[in-house]
């Protein structure tokens, strides 16, 4: 009985941890749709968000924006602004990454792709051990009250509102660029069926050049969200995430954006849920076994297209 | 001068040549029908005019500019439109979304463009905000040649548009590609459904091994007993 009566708190922390997942499992997917291969380096560019928001900290507070707390949250307007200014830095090193790499190995294979991206990964974290060494770094030191939600007797920080919020606004500001904008068509088309989409005239690159903003924006803000929700952040974060986040993407129907955002949160919820019966240890484990039941059952995934 | 002129062809895939130099032109405002076996390499030259396929030897001509090695969105903006045999669509998008992609390149393109494909096919606009993908092959026929019409090409090129599709469908799309061509586009057809096609051109054009054999006007070939003991399945 105990056990169960653990369980709504846990869909809680499972929805926020899920939201973080959506969010990385969205670049996931759209590299994977337009650009054809599964980028393992998707965990590390998350990674370098989180680092890139500490270190920009400063700038951010040099631009003169305040640094007082936002209401209940732990971090205040400066935090936000230096957020932004690491989800550009982190679109600046992709698309340099996509021009120096990527963009010779265009016609090249997906497993090619692939293995070069394994190689980024690799890269891109030791950098970051380089710049900021392995020892943990501390995104904020101050313990934040959870509070109970009136009715339902479940516990949330404001903080972790804030996480499930801007999952929530991102997915949606990146729903209706995919539906309504010119470029948003022009990548849906592409991966639909990109031979067509080079007879009707779509310029390949540039829709390459889109993904990879969306992509990246997406996975910093997915970092910093986990420095938020976690305090800290370790070289390691990205690379942790990386089987989750992909079997969020294949629970989903690999290439399928919406499929992403689901499948995140069914793995939040599920590896949650499942410390009410095991060991927390077993998390990893969860997401690895509804990978496996998921590729027996229905291989295209929840949303996946057949065939 | 000829709309599009194909002088002394060779492509193929690879190192897998297909045409051994073909020689080909479509005059404005003509439709133009390609007929020959499987293999012969009808496809093959479509990709090839449209930059898909890189010319190894000859030269491919638009209104006397030569086009290959041209982007295919440069080719687009030129004023041709290519439709593919098959995967001509985009299927988890809507009717709507796959005509105005047909626009792409011209962001200034008036947007009743799309009312005067609905006009062309009226079987279209109700279905506009379905996904081409649960269409049937009629519909995403029309929803593809449509696409390709959005910029008011001068000249369409058409691969099997009636391939797959029951006679009277067939029949349908034939008359809106005449329909096309009254409007003042120069239309090339490849077709497998070459009696109907070839009564409907001006001209057509045997190939055969990946080399033009034969060439005249369209109802003189359908006339000619060898190539209809050949290449048209007997009388």
């Amino acid at each position: 009985m105990e056990t169960l009566a653990r369980i709504p708190q846990l869909l809680v922390y499972g929805v926020v941890s899920g939201s973080i997942l959506s969010l990385g499992g969205i670049g996931v997917s759209l590299t994977y749709s337009v650009l054809g291969f599964s980028n393992f380096a998707h965990g590390d560019i998350m990674a370098l968000g989180a680092y890139l928001a500490l270190a920009l900290l400063p700038a951010a507070s040099a631009l003169g924006i305040s640094g007082r707390p936002l209401g209940a949250l732990s971090f205040g307007a400066d935090f936000v602004g230096a957020l932004l200014l690491a989800v550009v830095a982190t679109c600046a090193v992709v698309l340099t990454l996509d021009r120096i790499l990527f963009r010779r190995l265009r016609n090249a294979g997906r497993i090619t792709l692939m293995i070069a991206s394994v190689g980024v990964a690799l890269g891109l974290r030791s950098l970051i051990q380089f710049c900021w060494g392995p020892q943990p770094q501390y995104y904020s030191a101050k313990i934040q009250r959870a509070q109970v939600i009136p009715g339902l007797g479940v516990k949330i920080k404001p903080d972790q509102i804030f996480i499930v919020a801007t999952a929530i606004g991102l997915t949606l500001l990146l729903h209706l660029f995919l539906r309504h904008t010119r470029i948003g068509k022009a990548m849906r088309a592409t991966a639909d069926n990109a031979a067509l989409a080079r007879v009707t005239g779509i310029n390949a690159e540039r829709v390459i050049v889109w993904t990879w903003i969306l992509g990246a924006s997406l996975a910093a803000v997915a970092g910093i969200l986990i420095g938020i929700e976690n305090k800290f952040i370790m070289p390691e974060l990205g690379w942790q995430l990386l089987l989750p986040i992909f079997a969020a993407v294949i629970l989903g129907g690999l290439g399928n954006a919406y499929g992403a955002m689901v499948g995140g949160v069914v793995i939040g919820v599920c590896e949650e849920v499942s410390t009410a019966f095991l060991s927390t240890a077993y998390k990893p484990a969860v997401a690895f076994v509804i990978l496996i039941l998921m590729l027996l059952v229905r291989p295209t995934g929840i949303l996946g297209r057949r065939g | 001068m000829s709309l599009l002129s194909v002088r002394d062809v060779h492509s193929g895939y690879g190192d897998m040549q297909i045409l051994h130099g073909v020689d080909l032109d479509v005059n404005a405002e003509e439709v133009v029908t390609i007929i020959g076996p499987n293999g012969a390499g009808k496809s093959t030259l479509m990709k090839t005019i449209f930059g898909l396929l890189r010319l190894t030897r000859g030269q491919i001509e638009f209104e006397g500019r030569e086009i290959s090695g041209l982007s295919a969105d440069r080719i687009v903006r030129l004023g041709l439109a290519y439709v593919p045999q098959v995967d001509n669509v985009f299927p988890s998008l809507t009717v709507r979304e796959n005509l105005e992609l047909g626009a792409f390149v011209d962001r200034h393109a008036p947007r009743r463009r799309v009312d005067r494909v609905y006009e062309l096919f009226p079987a279209l606009r109700p279905r506009q905000t379905k996904r081409v993908g649960t269409m049937s092959g009629g519909e995403r026929q029309m929803v593809a040649m449509g696409r390709a019409l959005m910029l008011d090409p001068k000249l369409l090129m058409l691969d099997e548009p009636s391939a797959a599709l029951a006679p009277n469908l067939a029949a349908t799309i034939f008359d809106r590609i005449s329909a096309v061509n009254q409007g003042g586009t120069a239309v090339l057809i490849v077709e497998q459904n070459a009696k109907e096609s070839l009564r409907r051109s001006h001209r057509g054009y045997v190939l055969a091994a990946g080399r033009k054999c034969f060439e005249d006007e369209g109802p003189a070939i359908l006339a000619n007993e060898d190539i209809g003991r050949l290449y048209l399945g007997g009388a």
